[in-house]
């Protein structure tokens, strides 16, 4: 079994892996980060969006050892260094609009949020929209979701 | 009964206790809980509608390194387990005759009904080990002709499913009178008839369901943690029932759940499979669905077709309105399945309004599918999607206004209260004013401009709207129980089941609020046979209602016995003492007492008058609802229809509800908003597919379209709250639902009033571009 080494949320691992292993597989159960989900088997769902070097992937269309060498984000590092019971500002923005229900879609929306708006600071509701078309959500009709990202934003860009 | 007042924090938009693990990637969903040296289980699913198992074969599997068990129904008739059963409300002919239902076990003997039916469960150390040797087992079958549709399904000549169902039919039902109908239909200047289909459809939590079991050998005692939103009613089921180990001897919890809109409450085979397993191995067992799995085995929603008649007179007044539906079950009887097309969309038949006479009759055949089961407003949706249908449809035909045909025949504030033609108890609302504050919410004024800007795209505007009323249902029983920790902590326990709906946070605000604690205090368990006696769970919009009610009615009590504590203290009559902001105070004197030092002196005889023991704040009680409540609203809906190509896109969402008393208006809004997205994706993309030979054409997320952030409009939500119910102490009607009650029909009618100059005045859903287009073209061909 091949060794693979990333750094994930700031810290480096190494772990044996399957080649067969997927890179959510791989964080869920090898790493016991379970806030990236996995709701559907065709890339469509998005509950499993982390970073890879700094762009959003869907962690179930990635094989770990492709992830060998790789920067990874997930939705346990976003608030990792702040104080304790401080949210992101973008969790923080879904938690006021409401922008959550059940959760499970969750960590791969703020994932989703938080990328598109550090590649692009000023993105409006059309681009909101477009941005999470690889992310579904089944309970909120993605109103407060859309509002949480633009707060989000703001309050990203400072 | 006295309806609630706010106070306290009591409606105010109050957010969620839940986020904080939500959203940092803490939540403990299903997939999340693993226990010690667990075993992994997948399930083999049957490829074939309907067929003979002639034999199988898992030696192979068997002897794969680090599979530990193959269980077939060989193994299940050995045990001699029970079946399913079915716990519909209405389970007798028209005839009085009993209900047909077949042996529904966990696992296929001898036959397999529908495609994805559990044959074979394989236990090994790892899923890897798993998926190969689900590949090793070897299954024989003998095909036999199937039938998916349930208009085929009940012709003579059509397969058998059961034996004991001739023409396949479990059930049939009827409600109202006949005899009046006609009378009504006799009388009437017009008669205007629509078939129609309310299309098959799943619910689609983004969480796919799935269970881990462990059985201690010690105590004989089974655990089963599982994403379900139901863990009392099912835990009898599946202890009583089935496996017959006593439900004393099953601890039923549910950790968080990513979802279930109605398709994780029923009881489900694989559950009890791998409670099997774990007794068998003496050791955890684990099982997830994928995604794949999900769309076969999850219980599937909707699917009647019906024939909708509406009388009315030259003037537009109503009549008479008459139902006939086929519903679909499936290949088995669901947890409440045969409700749905029965009863459950019976009721609200004529929503909100008057008619002379309403009859409703429903045949409910079997088909070689996947079986049917609530999902979100299970048979009211179907109920309004024929009554809001037909008015647009009959206006159409009549060259009426179908705004103006509401406005003229709802039913009148001053009738109500009142039993509708279906024998609902509809207390209270004021219809006519949902109606008006409807309209005024969706801007009329604006729209002739709107249609402007839309045509000069090339585009067609429509607008559409549905008056929908409903019912809540459910268990009628909750329980609520506080318990004083002395580290400061309270304890709040209700048997109620929340998916994403924010019960850790509305039902303590509302705790909070009674007692004027700070809600960080308050600690809340659910979903946990061990933190609550009893419980209903989840289902017809029964959270706030039931639970919250019994919420209250403990929050109450716990008030009542401070009272005499701060009465025994000050020596003074209880009748004397005033409860206000979380304070006892006796007016005219400086004796105070706070609600925490109650709590803190409840403990000590000392401070107890005669008649209460320590602990005495420590309650638990049960609220019973007596008859259902009845929400209701507008939805009002535009949209642009691209001619060339039939696309819709929704323009404009308003909707106004009565939901009685709204105790926090973020979470009010965030259940009619998801509701709403549920019902325009039923209108617009979802469609579960079957081919003829009882294959899933729709098995993933590729196929099944669910809407996305850019299929929706921008909702505008008020709300009527002049109506509080007395049916229950809160006074609230139930907001779960509604919002895919009202939307289809909506939807539906916005585009085919865009749609009318080409003389399309019905589409069946979901109106994809292809049938929209289509529609356009074949009524061009007409004219």
């Amino acid at each position: 079994m091949p060794a693979i080494t990333v750094r994930v949320n700031g810290l480096e691992v190494t772990k044996e892996v399957d080649a067969r292993t997927l890179l959510s597989t791989f964080i869920r159960e090898q790493l016991k980060l379970t806030g990236t989900h996995v709701g559907c088997d065709t890339s469509q769902c998005g509950a499993c969006v982390v970073t890879l070097n700094g762009k959003t992937v869907k962690s179930c269309a990635v094989f770990a050892w492709e992830a060998d060498g790789a920067d990874i984000g997930t939705i346990e590092g976003l608030s990792k260094d702040l104080p304790e019971g401080e949210l992101h500002p973008m969790q923080a923005a879904f938690r006021e609009h409401h922008g959550l229900q059940c959760g499970f879609c969750t960590p791969g929306m703020v994932m989703t949020a938080v990328q598109m708006v550090k590649n692009n600071p000023d993105i409006d509701e059309d681009g909101i929209k477009h941005g999470l078309e690889g992310n579904i959500c089944r309970c909120t009709g993605y109103q407060n979701i859309i509002e949480a990202v633009k707060t989000g934003a703001k309050a990203m860009r400072g | 009964m006295a309806t609630y007042v706010a106070r306290n924090g009591i409606g105010e938009r109050q957010r969620r206790m839940e986020d904080f693990r939500f959203l940092t990637g803490h939540g403990t969903y299903i997939d999340d809980v693993n226990l010690e040296n667990q075993a992994y289980a997948m399930v083999l699913r049957s490829p074939e509608a309907h067929a003979d198992i002639t034999s199988i074969d898992a030696s192979e599997a068997l002897a794969l390194d680090g599979v530990l068990l193959v269980v077939t129904g060989e193994d299940w008739k050995a045990a001699g387990y029970g079946t399913i059963p079915t716990k519909s409300g209405v389970r007798n002919f028209k005839n009085g005759s009993d209900m047909k239902e077949p042996p529904h076990h966990a696992i296929a003997i001898d036959r397999v009904r529908y495609v994805g039916q559990p044959v074979a469960l394989v236990v090994a150390e790892s899923l890897d080990i798993c998926r190969d040797a689900l590949e090793l087992i070897e299954v024989d079958y003998a095909s036999l002709p199937a039938v998916t549709h349930q208009s085929e399904a009940i012709k003579d000549g059509a397969p058998q499913i059961w034996d004991i169902a001739p023409n396949n039919i479990c059930l049939d039902f009827e409600l109202g009178d006949e005899e009046a109908q006609k009378k009504a239909f006799a009388a009437a200047d017009h008669i205007i008839t629509l078939e129609l289909v309310n299309n098959r459809v799943t619910a689609a939590p983004i969480e796919p369901r799935g269970a881990v079991a462990d059985y201690d050998a010690a105590t004989g005692k089974y655990t089963l943690w599982n994403a379900s939103q139901n863990i009392h009613a099912n835990r009898d089921i599946i202890a009583d029932n089935v496996l017959k180990i006593g439900k004393e001897n099953l601890h039923h919890i549910a950790p968080d759940v990513g979802g279930g809109f109605g398709g994780k409450n029923g009881v489900y085979q694989e559950p009890i499979l791998i409670l099997h397993a774990a007794g068998q191995l003496k050791r955890p067992v684990k099982w997830i669905n994928d995604r794949a799995e999900s769309f076969l085995s999850d219980t599937h929603g909707r699917d009647q077709v019906s024939s909708v008649q509406l009388a009315l007179d030259a003037d537009g007044t109503f009549r008479g309105l008459r139902t006939e539906t086929v519903g679909n079950l499936g290949a088995f009887c669901g947890t409440v399945g045969p409700f749905t097309p029965t009863g459950g969309s019976s009721r609200t038949q004529g929503g909100p309004f008057k008619f002379d006479a309403i009859y409703y009759t429903a045949i409910a055949p079997f088909t070689n599918t996947c079986p049917l089961d609530p999902y979100r407003g299970a048979g009211r949706p179907e109920g309004s999607y024929q009554m809001d249908r037909i008015i647009d449809f009959a206006a159409a035909k009549l060259g009426m206004d179908p705004i103006e045909l509401r406005r003229k025949n709802l039913i009148p504030a001053a009738d109500l209260p009142m039993k509708s033609p279906m024998g609902l108890d509809i207390d209270c609302g004021n219809f006519p004013a949902v109606f008006e504050q409807t309209m005024q919410l969706s801007d009329r004024e604006g729209y002739a401009k709107r249609k402007e800007a839309t045509e000069a795209k090339g585009l067609k505007r429509g607008f559409g709207v549905c008056m929908y009323l409903e019912c809540t249902g459910g268990g009628p029983k909750e329980e609520a129980k506080v318990v004083f920790r002395d580290d400061g902590k309270v304890e709040l326990s209700v048997g109620t089941a929340s998916t994403g709906m924010g019960h850790e946070t509305v039902f303590a605000q509302l705790l909070a609020g009674h007692l004027g604690l700070p809600m960080e205090d308050i600690e809340f368990h659910q979903s946990d046979t061990d933190a609550t006696s009893m419980g209903g769970g989840h289902g017809g919009s029964r959270g706030l209602e039931v639970g919250g009610s019994a919420v209250t009615q403990t929050s109450r009590q716990i008030i009542e016995v401070g009272r005499k504590i701060a009465a025994h203290r000050f020596d003074v009559d209880a009748a004397k003492v005033d409860f206000e902001e979380g304070r006892f105070h006796v007016p005219g004197t400086n004796h105070t007492m706070t609600i925490r030092d109650a709590i803190d002196a409840q403990n000590d005889p000392d401070n107890l008058p005669d008649d209460l023991e320590p602990g005495c704040m420590n309650i638990t009680s049960v609220f019973e609802r007596g008859i259902i409540s009845i929400p209701n609203g507008g939805h009002a809906c535009e949209v642009e229809v691209d001619p060339d190509t039939g696309t819709v896109k929704v323009d404009g969402y308003w909707v106004v509800d009565d939901f009685g008393t709204i105790v926090n208006p973020m979470l009010a809004d965030g259940q009619v908003m998801g509701g709403i997205a549920q019902g325009i994706g039923q209108a617009l993309m979802e469609n579960i597919v079957y081919d003829e030979s009882g294959q899933l054409v729709t098995g993933s997320l590729m196929d099944y379209a669910l809407p996305r952030a850019d299929d929706m409009p921008k909702m505008v939500i008020g709300y009527y709250e002049d109506a509080p119910t007395e049916k229950n102490i809160l006074g609230v009607k139930g907001a779960g639902e509604a919002g895919c009650v009202g939307a289809p029909p909506a939807v539906v009618n916005a585009v085919c009033d865009a749609l009318k100059e080409y003389g399309v005045h019905h589409i069946d859903m979901p109106l994809t571009p292809e049938r929209v287009w289509r529609a356009i073209q074949d009524a061009k061909a007409e004219s």
